[in-house]
């Protein structure tokens, strides 16, 4: 039981620089794993639908605009998303079409500015190498 | 001459909605009474309308600092209905960040403690230090909390050669920054002298009042599910079950550091042993019926999930029994007898995670000893009932 | 043309403008070296390095709306924070950094004025007290039950060390002990056991950590300040800024050696003296960790009577050998 046992750390850190980031002045990088908002590559979809059977927020909507020109419509809406980026491992393209970002200063002042909206034509699966299995089936569940 | 103080709902001292009413006698505590619901947000009932995919970020965001456990005593559960075994690499990753968890909780827990002993330096520099371990954990998983790093059959992302040497070398720094902590606890008079003596729990009182995690291992009951009922790959990894006899406050900070060197251990035969392979195997989607159990050593204590199938892609039923609700009782017991001034100290010593424990709570009527749960319609007209009778009060007391 | 001067004393130079400006400094300084000490930034952006942050705290405070509870005394509980600011800006008057001559006593600075200055910092305890009990609800009733207990703690201690210099100045008369120690210097280390006891009876006064029990925020809720919101809160904030800087400026008057040279080179000490004592304090605040009213009691009657008794021997067994 000494006193004062802690001074010496405290008199240290007096000359220091302090620990905080003066955030928003400063801004700290993220890492390059790290998940932020999640997008669409509409040029890759092929509207499997499996990232809107497993988000867990029912955060992405995908409906269709015209049946003969296969037109559909994605609406992401970041203000329910929980970004788990499920979707993004759902996603059975290669390259994937579902891809999430760094972005997460996404605050706004009303949650109709959140949603991320994209048009687009249904993609051609590209033919895939006879050998081997893919992963664009087997994940689908037979509902 | 006695009067009833009410700690909560909203009190400094807690970081979330809880009521204890504490009978008083001047400074001395002589009952108190816990009442739980105020953060109750009907997760089990969730759970049986989503998939058992989406049912895994449903259970992390049980809690914010223990996410990982829910979400992993869930994966257990649910991987063995959907009889899928996780490959080996998979295994050590998830467990691996599982006690990346302990050390940042316990980290946590050690500030919130100097925090509610008034010892606001501590409470800056060991949260300071907590930074190293979230952003290994954000390097790994990709968020600080939250990880979500599970998935049916294993884990979602594997760790390469540049984050493993990361973590190895970081940990060198913790150990240090660790063991400076344990010396500040043990030797700082005033914060040695706000911690010992008080909340006492005797062995057998936490063995018969249910007493899970850190707070009976302070009691000298050696429980960890961990050794008890080995998971995962707990059974190969070499540590010991850190217990301590004072059966105090004291002795629950000297165990959870005593759990933080371990930790630190067991994360190096972590990295230095981890096999190669796939992280994850594919998963079906619908279980068989049948119904399982999973426990889980959370930095808090032994999480029970239950899971129960029956046949669809949708669980029957989920049931969370969470390591602060075991506590709830002991720390009734712990808090007659002790101080008004210790009661966030106390309160704080169980490392309460509140919104873990909100579940359905049985309503027991104390003359007749029936139990009935009572639907939320009728408990609304119950309420109308009476506000519409009663007269406008001042002072109005809580009349259960 | 005197009435003119004297309201001048009393609205700027020792009084209200200058007591609001340099508390809030003395706060300032406090808030950065406690958060510099914990490896943090303390106040940046309002003003340069945060300067203006208590004050900007104080002009919220007065901006909020103002409850008063049904059953408090509304009397009492209005005035009680007007009363407070003006016992502790009156304790000022007494400080010697203007306007005295050794030579002449006057109204700021006669003999027995260190025992009157003592008295009214002590007032602020009861008002305390006061304001806890006047506000009627379980929290502020423990908080003011809390604030004099420790005052059982800590007076006696504080009383005794401040003392030991005056008896070896051999007067009560604060601007003849800064005299007394200005021409002597080398008496002050005997001294200095005193000036330890007397930092940490302070530390006391002003109820902060280690000894901030009355009004412990994870305990019960606000203490003595629970039920006070608005302009009254602000003028309590105020009151603790103010005490600071009068106690700290009575340690620097009797065991630093005062404030000599003048008006101009006196502020100038008066400011760096002070300073010191606020870092001391600001120090004994980061290092420990709140203790319990019973430990309080038991520290001050095991520890620190004891030690000030003794430095009281030391003192008077000095003068009998110095003579």
């Amino acid at each position: 039981m000494r006193i004062a046992v802690f001074l010496p750390e405290l008199l240290r850190h007096l000359f220091k620089k302090p620990a905080t980031v003066d955030y928003p002045f400063k801004k700290l990088e993220v890492p390059p794993g790290f998940r932020g908002t999640p997008f669409l590559h509409p040029e890759l979809c092929i509207v499997c639908r499996a990232c809107e059977r497993d988000c867990p927020a029912e955060a992405i909507e995908i409906s269709t605009l015209n049946e003969a020109d296969k037109k559909f419509r994605m609406i992401i809406h970041n203000d329910r998303c929980i970004h788990c980026a499920q979707c993004v491992d759902s996603c059975p393209t290669t390259p994937k079409a579902m891809d999430i970002d760094r972005k997460f200063e996404i605050s706004a002042f009303s949650r109709w500015d959140l949603k991320e909206q994209w048009d687009f034509v249904k993609a051609v699966i590209k033919p895939k190498a006879p050998a081997g299995t893919s992963s664009a089936d087997s994940e689908r569940p037979t509902s | 001459m006695k009067f009833t103080i009410p700690i909560g709902p909203q009190h400094p001292a807690l970081k979330e909605p809880i009521s204890l009413r504490m009978t008083l006698e001047g400074e001395v505590i002589r009952d108190a009474d816990i009442r739980l619901g105020y953060n109750h947000r009907g997760l089990e009932k969730l759970a049986e309308s989503k998939t058992y995919l989406q049912n895994i970020y449903l259970t992390e965001r049980i809690c914010g600092i223990c996410s990982h456990s829910h979400s992993t005593c869930f994966v257990q559960a649910a991987e063995q209905l959907l009889e899928v075994e996780p490959p080996r690499r998979g295994v050590y990753l998830r467990y691996l960040v599982s006690e990346l968890e302990r050390v940042h909780s316990h980290l946590l827990w050690l500030g919130v403690a100097g925090h509610e002993a008034g010892f606001d330096s501590f409470f800056m520099y060991t949260w300071r230090d907590r930074e190293v371990v979230m952003d290994i954990l954000e390097r790994i998983s990709g968020n600080r909390v939250h990880y979500a790093i599970n998935t049916l059959g294993g884990v979602r992302r594997d760790i390469d050669e540049t984050q493993r040497r990361n973590i190895l070398d970081s940990l060198g720094l913790l150990r240090a920054r660790s063991e400076f902590y344990l010396k500040i606890g043990a030797n700082e008079p005033t914060f040695v002298a706000r911690l010992s003596g008080v909340g006492y729990l005797s062995k057998e009182q936490a063995v018969a009042l249910c007493a899970v995690g850190p707070t009976a291992r302070a009691s000298d009951v050696s429980r960890d599910v961990r050794k008890d009922d080995p998971y995962g790959m707990y059974a190969e990894v070499p540590f010991e079950v850190c217990t301590a006899q004072s059966c105090d406050v004291l002795g629950r900070t000297v165990v959870r550091v005593k759990e933080l060197m371990q930790s630190y251990n067991i994360i190096e035969f972590l990295l230095k042993n981890l096999p190669s392979g796939p992280v994850a195997v594919r998963s079906p989607r619908r279980a068989k019926p049948g119904e399982a159990v999973a426990r889980y050593e959370a930095p808090r204590g032994e999480n029970i999930h239950y899971l129960k199938s029956n046949g669809s892609d949708k669980p029957e039923r989920l049931k969370v029994r969470a390591p602060t609700l075991g506590n709830y009782a002991a720390t009734i017991e712990m808090l007659k007898s002790g101080f008004v001034a210790d009661i966030p100290l106390i309160f704080a010593a169980i490392d309460p995670c509140i919104c873990c424990a909100e579940r359905l709570v049985t309503l027991v009527n104390a003359r007749s000893g029936e139990e009935s749960t009572i639907p939320m319609s009728r408990l609304r007209a119950m309420a109308q009932e009476r506000f519409l009778k009663a007269p406008v009060q001042k002072d109005a007391v809580w009349p259960l | 043309m005197a009435t003119l001067k004297t309201i001048l004393y009393l609205l700027v130079y020792p009084g209200f403008i200058f007591l609001f400006v340099y508390s809030t400094l003395c706060e300032w300084f406090d808030r950065k070296v406690y958060a510099r000490l914990q490896n943090r930034m303390g106040p940046t952006h309002t003003g340069r390095f945060g300067v203006l942050q208590p004050v900007a705290d104080i002009v919220k405070l007065l901006a909020k709306e103002d409850v008063v509870p049904e059953r408090a005394d509304k009397t009492l509980f209005n005035a009680l924070p007007v009363f407070g600011l003006a016992v502790v800006s009156t304790a000022m008057l007494l400080m010697p950094v203007w306007h005295f001559d050794p030579a002449v006593p006057s109204f700021t600075s006669f003999p027995g004025d260190i025992i009157v200055l003592l008295y009214i910092l002590s007032l602020p305890t009861l008002i305390l007290f006061l304001a806890g009990w006047t506000s009627t609800s379980f929290f502020s009733t423990i908080g003011g039950a809390r604030v004099l207990t420790m005052m059982f703690g800590y007076e006696v201690p504080l009383f005794l060390s401040v003392l030991g210099p005056a008896i070896m100045a051999g007067s009560w008369r604060l601007a003849e002990i800064a005299h007394f120690f200005q021409h002597k210097p080398l008496l002050l280390l005997p001294n200095l056991l005193g000036f330890v006891i007397a930092v940490i009876c302070l530390q006391a006064k002003l109820e902060r950590t280690p000894f901030d029990i009355p009004h412990a925020e994870t305990e019960i809720v606000g203490g003595t300040f629970t039920e006070y919101s608005g302009k009254k809160l602000a003028l309590f904030r105020l009151m603790t800024d103010v005490e600071m800087v009068a106690g700290s400026g009575l340690l620097a008057a009797v065991f630093l050696g005062g404030f000599p040279g003048g008006l101009v080179l006196g502020l100038v000490w008066f400011v760096v003296k002070t300073l010191f004592i606020i870092f001391l304090l600001s120090l004994i605040r980061a290092m420990t960790s709140r203790i319990r009213i019973d430990q309080v009691v038991s520290f001050a009657w095991k520890y620190l009577a004891p030690l000030a008794v003794l430095q009281l021997f030391i003192v008077i067994l000095l003068k009998g050998f110095v003579k």
